[in-house]
């Protein structure tokens, strides 16, 4: 199999999506011969022309409407959009108009767009270019939110995001663009919406991480192995909508669970899917309180160091899973 | 056809008929909801276009039924130009299952995509950017539609505006910016809000064209509307009409208007756009007294069968409040 | 001025206790530290010590009574003092009451329960105990704040062993009918008992019918290795009566360092292991068991006590690893931590293995002498009675001393009557004597 990074991942699974199909063109700012603020549509307008690779002006708002409006009438957008802070500009159109219009019409009409977005910290980006909101988003009913980790999962799930009919917000990581996989198939594939991939088996206790976290999460299995703990991480790869049945059973497995992602932990999607666990099945057989790791309440700082000690990293996952299995 | 005037778009005298028969459903409607709220038979709120029909009516009248509209708040008219069917939009507004939302959109929603209404919305210029979208589609699918996108002198102050008429612009996108200006965003008055004569000139920031109308004229409504559409279907790019209306009513159902006098009202409503097209097509020898008078109590009539049509109908089952939130 | 005792609230759950024995009578002389009654709560039985020296002056209750926690259930004071003739109505306010609730008790209540009695245990926890049927008080917690986790209730239902399957409501039930759920056919999923399937069984243990409890789990272990050891081992028992006045000072005088360094008391069946101990030194055979082809004598260098303790569950031997190298304190240490374990359910298998001799005390009852059964393959086991004011001589003049009946039976194959009897001599004077001891 090939070594492909993330972004090329997500390179290949839009050019070849749009090699086959007329109705996938692309639009947002900078994403010409800029190829993107991260590189991921590098070379694309050479191949498809400035009507598919559509360059757009400073215009979040209208960048996202626009591609709403195309996506009722037949098309099916994917925006880019530059960096995942400036969601709040184009909030009004995601929220009141993408999620809702299918709703309001009474079940007439489909927005099937794709807003891919680069989210998370740690280049250093601060505080309006560096936030992980997606529990914003996976707020509102009509709405699929999708967070990647890894480069093979990025093309797939890319792949299913574009064929959904219904808006889906692709939060892409800007540390993980430049890892790879070493297994991403040339031929095009999809990894369904809602299916939680378990990036690590194990008995001892569950870490659900998102994102970047997973990283983490694996490193800090493997720490916790040399110690003779068996962690099983779960990677749920889409949010909404969220795989619950695996997270339940795994906890109905280990007993234990930790939580991880790199937004506020105030707030964040890990209060959900905490409570979701605590609501199920898998209550009956929790032997510890359930752990959420995630950001401190400030903004992103510039520091590096400081960046760093806001959002969880390798050893406070390797302490929380020790406290959770009273090994601490 | 017409002698005293000159109508740019081919109409047929039945066509010219229908057009005044139009208004007064969308007038007889809309007095109808208002009754009704004032009653307090329909919940929620509503937005009356009493007083704009000839801005609901006349673009409406010059597209062709695969171009698409988008709509307000105020969209009832709009939705009744486009074609939708009164009994519908009636059940819809009593929330029955029947309703062009299946009761869950209700005034400020209504939609009929299918037949090119991209929806009422509820979010002041949130549809503006949702025609330019539609607009781009026609433009990659090289399909001849165009767009009309209405909105209020209100929404003129949204960034969506802004964005949505650069980008139109910048990518010659088939889409009319219809503008119906009544002169009141809720109770702010246009003139307190916008430091400009007329909002048809903010289209020269954008390199487009912005034409002013009477909105009150259904004819010279047609002919610059039909001029417009011609130009964007050219794939010369939008263009910006603002049409100069009132809205007899309030903003909404509990509005005293203290924010304009009576006569103010009065002024606006002895320029009556139905009144004046009626006297046209009566004086053009097109239809006469009794033939008008006959027309308006159909009109009228349609508006109550599309009542008991609403009445009859059954509501949602609870058993639809989950479903149509993810295709 | 007369001082109060009262009926102890041994748990947050205890609301009355039992009053299984008095120890003294009216006008005896208390000493601090001295057991004056037993009571029996909720859960466990245990002696109530003495916080005052001086003379029992009043008891309010009889054996049997059943007696409101807090309540006061007599006085001690100077003789000739005056103390109420009925027992005064009110209890004693549940602050006096805590501020003298002495640390021993205050160990048996299980931690797990906060001040309003809820139970700290994890969800899987719950799970686990409603599955096994077992009670989350019954047992204690491994976590932070003593949260109770699911291991300790898989650790607590192996300790139990064969304990049937019930509801917590049966089991409840059961206990305040006194019944014995060995006793009762569940009917549930596992033969699981609820409490309307103990109705029957009250009624069956009343009637002709006689009860019928099944011989199983730690009954069974007890029955088959009480039998083997009755028929097999020829049984000699010797009884020697132990003067325990020496026994007592040594006590009330080391009582208060050791419960400064450990937290517990000191009892009587520590100076009696400490003594044994030393005397098994100098009678290797009786620290000695026959091998198992029965072709030798093994001498065995370490001296590993057992501690026969009665359990809900039946008699278990709990064993005091090398006492003859233990002080007092850590003999302290070890079997107090030993009985708490088997009163809680929570001894480990290792915990009963090992032992070399073993010490049965019954001086908690009305028993004087017995013929203790030998735990094999042990040589010997010392059967303890009860401490009573014995009439004795005394430069020609009869006093009363406390005295205890020793019962010590030996395996007749191992050791011979004289050198048993030599041991049990060495014993008694060790205790008679205890400074001996120091030596």
């Amino acid at each position: 199999m090939r070594e492909l990074t993330y972004v090329e991942a997500l390179r290949e699974c839009m050019s070849q999506e749009m090699r086959e199909n007329e109705n996938v063109f692309i639009l947002g700012e900078d994403i010409g011969v800029y190829g993107g603020a991260f590189g991921v549509t590098r070379g694309m307008i050479e191949e498809f022309g400035p009507e598919r690779v559509r360059n757009t002006p400073i215009s979040e708002a209208g960048i996202t409407g626009s591609a709403i409006g195309s996506a009722l009438t037949g098309m099916q957008p994917i925006v880019e959009l530059q960096f995942s802070d400036f969601i709040t500009i184009a909030m009004d159109q995601l929220a009141n108009q993408a999620a809702k219009l299918r709703y309001m019409y009474g079940g007439k009409g489909n927005v099937p767009m794709v807003l891919r977005t680069p989210a998370g910290s740690g280049t250093g980006a601060a505080a309006q270019h560096s936030q992980s909101l997606e529990a914003w988003v996976a707020h509102i009913p009509g709405l699929k939110v999708v967070q990647p980790s890894t480069a093979y999962d990025a093309k797939g799930l890319l792949k299913a995001a574009i064929d959904d009919p219904n808006p889906v917000i692709f939060y892409e990581h800007k540390l993980l663009y430049k890892t790879s996989s070493e297994d991403v198939p040339e031929k095009m594939y999809s990894l369904p919406l809602g299916q939680a991939d378990i990036k690590r088996e194990g008995t001892e206790v569950t870490i659900v991480a998102t994102s970047v976290m997973v990283h983490r999460a694996l490193e800090a299995a493997e720490v916790l192995a040399e110690e003779g703990i068996s962690v099983e991480v779960i990677d749920p790869r889409s949010i909404v909508p969220l795989d619950e049945e695996t997270i339940v059973q795994s906890v109905i497995k280990t007993n234990r669970v930790i939580i991880a992602h790199e937004a506020v932990k105030r707030g964040g999607y890990g209060g959900e899917i905490a409570s979701m666990i605590t609501e199920s099945e898998a209550f009956d057989f929790l032997d510890a309180p359930v752990k959420r790791l995630g950001a401190s309440p400030v903004p992103v700082p510039y520091n590096p160091e400081l960046e760093k000690a806001m959002t969880p990293q390798t050893e406070d996952l390797v302490q929380a899973c020790r406290e959770s299995l009273q090994r601490a | 056809m017409l002698t005293s005037v000159e109508l740019l778009p081919e109409k047929s005298k039945d066509d010219l008929i229908g057009l005044l028969k139009e208004m007064w459903t969308i007038r007889y409607f809309d007095e109808k909801v208002d009754e009704f709220f004032a009653k307090g038979m329909i919940h929620g709120t509503t937005h009356l276009c009493v007083g704009q029909e000839p801005t609901a009516t006349g673009p409406c009248a010059v597209i062709q039924e695969d171009d698409k509209i988008t709509s307000t708040h105020r969209g009832h008219g709009h939705c009744i130009a486009k074609g939708a069917d009164i009994n519908r939009m009636m059940a819809e507004l009593f929330g029955r299952s029947t309703g062009y939302c299946k009761g869950k959109g209700g005034s400020m929603h209504i939609a009929d995509v299918e037949k090119g209404n991209l929806g009422a919305n509820g979010i002041v210029g949130g549809g503006i950017p949702l025609a330019a979208g539609a607009a781009l589609t026609a433009k990659m699918k090289n399909k001849d539609d165009v767009i009309l996108s209405y909105f209020g002198d209100g929404a003129a102050n949204e960034g969506s505006f802004h964005e949505s008429l650069n980008l139109a612009s910048i990518w010659d996108l088939p889409v009319v910016f219809i503008c119906e200006n009544n002169q009141y965003g809720m109770s702010g008055s246009v003139k307190e809000m916008v430091n400009i004569e007329d909002i048809a000139e903010r289209a020269s920031s954008y390199g487009i064209p912005g034409v002013i109308v009477d909105g009150n004229n259904l004819i010279e409504v047609m002919n610059e509307t039909h001029k417009a559409v011609e130009h964007a279907r050219e794939g010369k790019g939008p263009v910006l009409i603002e049409a100069k209306t009132y809205r007899w009513k309030g903003h909404s159902k509990s509005d005293a208007r203290k924010y304009r006098t009576r006569e103010e009202e009065q002024f606006w409503k002895e320029k009556d756009g139905i009144k004046r097209y009626r006297d046209l097509l009566i004086q053009e020898g097109l239809l006469t007294e009794e033939e008008a008078e006959k027309l308006r109590k159909e009109a009228k009539q349609d508006v109550e069968d599309a009542v008991t049509y609403a009445e009859k109908s059954p509501e949602p089952g609870l058993d639809t409040l989950l479903e149509d939130v993810y295709a | 001025m007369a001082k109060e005792i009262f009926m102890p609230k041994l748990s947050s759950t205890m609301e009355t206790g039992t009053i299984l024995q008095w120890m003294k009578k009216e006008g005896d002389p208390v000493e601090m530290g001295e057991p004056v009654f037993e009571v029996m709560s909720d859960k466990i039985n245990i002696e109530v010590e003495a916080y005052e020296e001086g003379v029992l002056l009043k008891k309010y209750y009889d054996v049997d009574d059943v007696v409101p926690v807090n309540t006061i259930v007599g006085y001690i004071g100077e003789e000739e003092e005056e103390v109420p003739e009925t027992a005064p109505e009110e209890p004693a306010p549940e602050e006096t009451s805590q501020e003298e609730e002495p640390k021993e008790y205050a160990d048996t209540v299980p931690a797990t329960a906060d001040a309003n009695g809820q139970i700290r245990a994890t969800p899987a926890a719950r799970r686990v105990a409603k599955e096994n049927g077992v009670l989350l008080s019954d047992m204690e917690g491994s976590g932070p704040k003593q949260r109770i986790h699911q291991q300790d209730v898989y650790d607590y239902v192996q300790a139990a062993g064969e304990k049937p399957k019930a509801t917590p409501l049966a089991r409840k039930r059961a206990e305040e009918q006194n019944l014995d759920l060995n006793t009762v056919e569940g009917s549930g999923p596992g033969s699981k008992i609820y409490a309307k399937d103990l109705t029957g069984s009250g009624q069956k243990t009343t009637g002709a019918e006689p009860g019928r409890i099944p011989v199983k789990g730690i009954r069974k272990i007890v029955a088959d290795r009480m039998a083997e050891s009755a028929s097999t081992v020829p049984h000699v028992t010797l009884y020697s009566e132990v003067d325990m006045t020496e026994a007592i000072r040594l006590r009330s005088q080391l009582q208060d360092k050791i419960v400064e360094e450990t937290g517990y008391k000191l009892s009587y069946t520590e100076i009696m292991m400490k003594a044994v101990a030393e005397a098994l030194k100098r009678h290797p055979y009786l620290n000695a068991s026959l091998s198992a082809d029965q072709q030798e004598i093994l001498l065995h260098k370490e001296i590993n006590v057992g501690l026969a303790v009665a359990t809900e569950q039946g008699l278990v031997v709990p064993v005091v690893p090398r006492a003859g190298e233990k002080g007092l304190t850590a003999l302290v240490q070890a079997s107090k931590q030993l009985a708490e374990n088997a009163r809680n359910q929570r001894l480990q298998p290792e915990q009963m293995q090992g032992g070399t001799f073993t010490i049965s005390n019954l001086g908690m009852y009305a028993v004087d002498g017995f013929t203790p059964i030998i735990n094999q393959p042990e040589a010997a086991i010392l059967g303890v009675g009860q401490m009573k004011e014995t009439p004795a001589e005394e430069n020609g003049n009869v006093v009363f001393r406390p005295k205890t009946t020793f019962s010590l039976s030996f395996d007749h194959r191992i050791v011979d009557g004289a050198p048993a009897a030599a041991f049990l001599s060495d014993v008694k004077q060790l205790i008679e004597a205890p400074y001996e001891l120091l030596m």
